[in-house]
């Protein structure tokens, strides 16, 4: 698989090398989760990591905002290297105001009893003045769209509503990054709609770094680039069209790939002409409707 | 082999208040005998105060929970009974693991079932069969498992009460692919081997389209499609309406329709994409 160019560059906004991580049992005992994973993340780029239950795609997401610290290798993260000793609380601090996580479970992670005050929880505890608050929480429920909920109570909401007011919330503290730990994992098909268009909107416009950690396959092809953890290990990294031609890879990982990529390497393992690898339905439909429109060409020649 | 059905039921959380919510309003509907049922819905459609209302968890404000034609609130002292016989496997079942082996816990409901030690423990293999769940792992506590085999070891514990009703809220929601195919196969070793009735909640609709025979839709406390899944997935504008979907692969088929190739309706799983299409490419 091709390598990225800005690989293992410091100056990226996450820049991991040979990254450690391990966590005590009951038993006091030391159980590496992962086992030396190196990897880049740009400044804007839109990252999506796949892995199975346990591959640890969850604890690489609680590094990367300071909820655990590595055991060994390096990690830097917006010019902070976190495996450091001289790393301060200021430091986590301002590192989970500029990295902000959004959850699966859409109640666990809204804490007040009305939309705007949920959302202005973030600038509070950083101390921003109140009229600055105001500002920020107008504009961040505009920006996800919940404008008009302002004054509703968080428990009322939809998942989808839900997950975009933890967005605003992150929103609010102004971040460079945002990292969705399977977010939609709980969503109806109109709210993994409404919070993927919502995140893929701010990391266009705004050029939010973003990190979706998802086991929907179709969802990972929404991404620059796709990485896949299994056993602590990357397993494939690339775009989605280089890591979804690798389905054999990904089903001994425990993984998948998207219904339309699917098709087109069963297509083609019975002798469909069908060059390419789509992962959207739009290029799967072109890329066989190209190949049908060949076959009549040449059948009419024939 | 038992039937269930819902007569004119309505459910209201905080009934009275100025809170209060209809979760259900009006809903009859009937699950067929023996079939694999699947209910889809928005959330706060109502699904999982229906699932709840099945084994008598909830009691409906007005209406009937009718199991084999009786209603299942004629007696509420035999409730118990009741939940023998319609299974629930609640959202995040592995959060109920309680007990110090993974055997003692598949054990629990059968044992409150007041079945002989040899019949429990047969129920126990059986169960841990269905759901893939290996033999060894019986010794070990339910605490050691991974997040998946804890999933298929709670689910086991309701199949080991035998319900001739299973009724799953979300089974596979939050695993990867191969756990989600894992649990979804034991769901169906489980229903071929005893016959009974399977009632599935779930948020997708790809694995809808390839595990159900028949579908439910729930759209704001009411029933808004039912039928045959070929009959419930050709609604495609109706569904998204409600803020549902079609599989993937159907909106390629239409895709592909729009760009002139003749690829029939009713496509909903990439095997019959696949059967569709070679002959226009080969």
């Amino acid at each position: 698989m091709k390598k990225m160019e800005n690989r293992t560059n410091p100056e990226n906004f996450i820049h991991a090398a040979d990254l450690r991580c391990s966590y005590r049992d009951e038993n006091g005992n030391r159980q590496e989760i992962l086992h030396g994973v190196s990897f880049d993340v740009a400044r804007g780029e839109y990252v999506a990591i796949l892995g199975h239950n346990g591959s640890g795609k969850s604890t690489l997401a609680k590094l990367i905002n300071g909820i655990l610290e590595p055991d060994g290798g390096t990690l830097v993260v917006a010019g902070k290297d976190l495996a450091s000793p001289d790393v301060t609380d200021d430091d986590i601090y301002e590192l989970r105001r500029q990295v902000g996580m959004v959850f699966q479970n859409p109640d666990n992670q809204l804490v007040a009893t009305l939309v705007e005050e949920d959302v202005a929880f973030g600038p509070e505890n950083l101390g921003v003045p109140t009229a600055e608050i105001r500002q920020r929480v107008d504009a961040a429920l505009a920006t996800v769209g919940m404008t008009d909920y302002a004054r509703h109570e968080p428990h009322r909401l939809s998942g989808g509503q839900k997950q975009r007011v933890a967005i605003a919330g992150i929103l609010a503290m102004e971040p460079s990054c945002m990292i969705l730990d399977e977010a939609t994992a709980m969503l109806d098909p109109a709210g993994r709609r409404e919070v993927l268009s919502t995140v893929e909107r701010l990391n266009r416009e705004k050029g939010i770094t973003l990190i979706t950690i998802t086991h929907y396959m179709n969802e990972a092809a929404h991404a620059d680039r796709v990485i896949v953890l299994n056993d602590g290990k990357i397993l494939l990294e690339g775009t989605p069209a280089e890591v979804f031609a690798e389905p054999e890879k990904l089903m001994a990982a425990g993984l998948d790939v998207p219904q339309c990529t699917a098709l087109v390497h069963g297509l083609r393992a019975s002798g469909a002409a069908l060059e390419g690898e789509p992962v959207t339905i739009e290029e799967c439909a072109d890329l066989i409707c190209r190949a049908w429109e060949e076959k009549r060409h040449g059948d009419r020649r024939a | 082999m038992a039937t269930v059905a819902l007569d004119h039921v309505t459910y209201i959380y905080g009934a009275g208040t100025p809170y209060e919510i209809k979760a259900l309003d009006d809903v009859s509907l009937t699950v067929k005998s023996g079939t694999i049922t699947g209910i889809i819905g928005h959330t706060g459609s109502g699904k999982s105060t229906m699932v709840q209302l099945l084994n008598g968890l909830e009691k409906p404000l007005s209406g009937k929970i009718l199991l084999d034609g009786e209603d299942i609130w004629a007696k509420p002292k035999e409730m118990q009974k009741i939940r023998f016989r319609v299974g629930l496997v609640m959202q995040y079942p592995e959060y109920q693991l309680f007990e110090e082996t993974v055997r003692a816990d598949i054990a629990f409901g059968p044992k409150n079932m007041g079945l002989s030690d040899e019949e429990i423990e047969a129920r126990v293999k059986d169960a841990a069969a269905f759901v893939g769940l290996d033999e060894t792992l019986l010794n070990v506590s339910p605490f050691d498992l991974s997040g998946g085999q804890k999933r298929r070891a709670a689910i086991a514990g309701v199949m080991a009460m035998r319900p001739e009703v299973l009724v799953l809220d979300e089974p596979a929601a939050g695993l990867d692919p191969r756990g989600r195919d894992g649990i979804l196969a034991g769901i169906r070793n489980y229903a071929a081997a005893t016959g009974s009735t399977v009632i599935v909640v779930s948020h997708s609709m790809e694995d809808m389209a390839a595990f159900c025979d028949e579908i439910i839709v729930l759209a704001h406390a009411k029933v808004f499609l039912s039928g045959t899944r070929d009959e419930v997935f050709s609604h495609a504008d109706a569904l998204s309406s409600v803020g549902l979907d079609v599989p993937q692969i159907t909106h390629l088929m239409s895709a592909l329709r729009r760009r002139g190739l003749d690829v029939p309706e009713g496509i909903y799983t990439v095997e019959a994409a696949k059967e569709a299409l070679r002959p226009l490419l080969e």
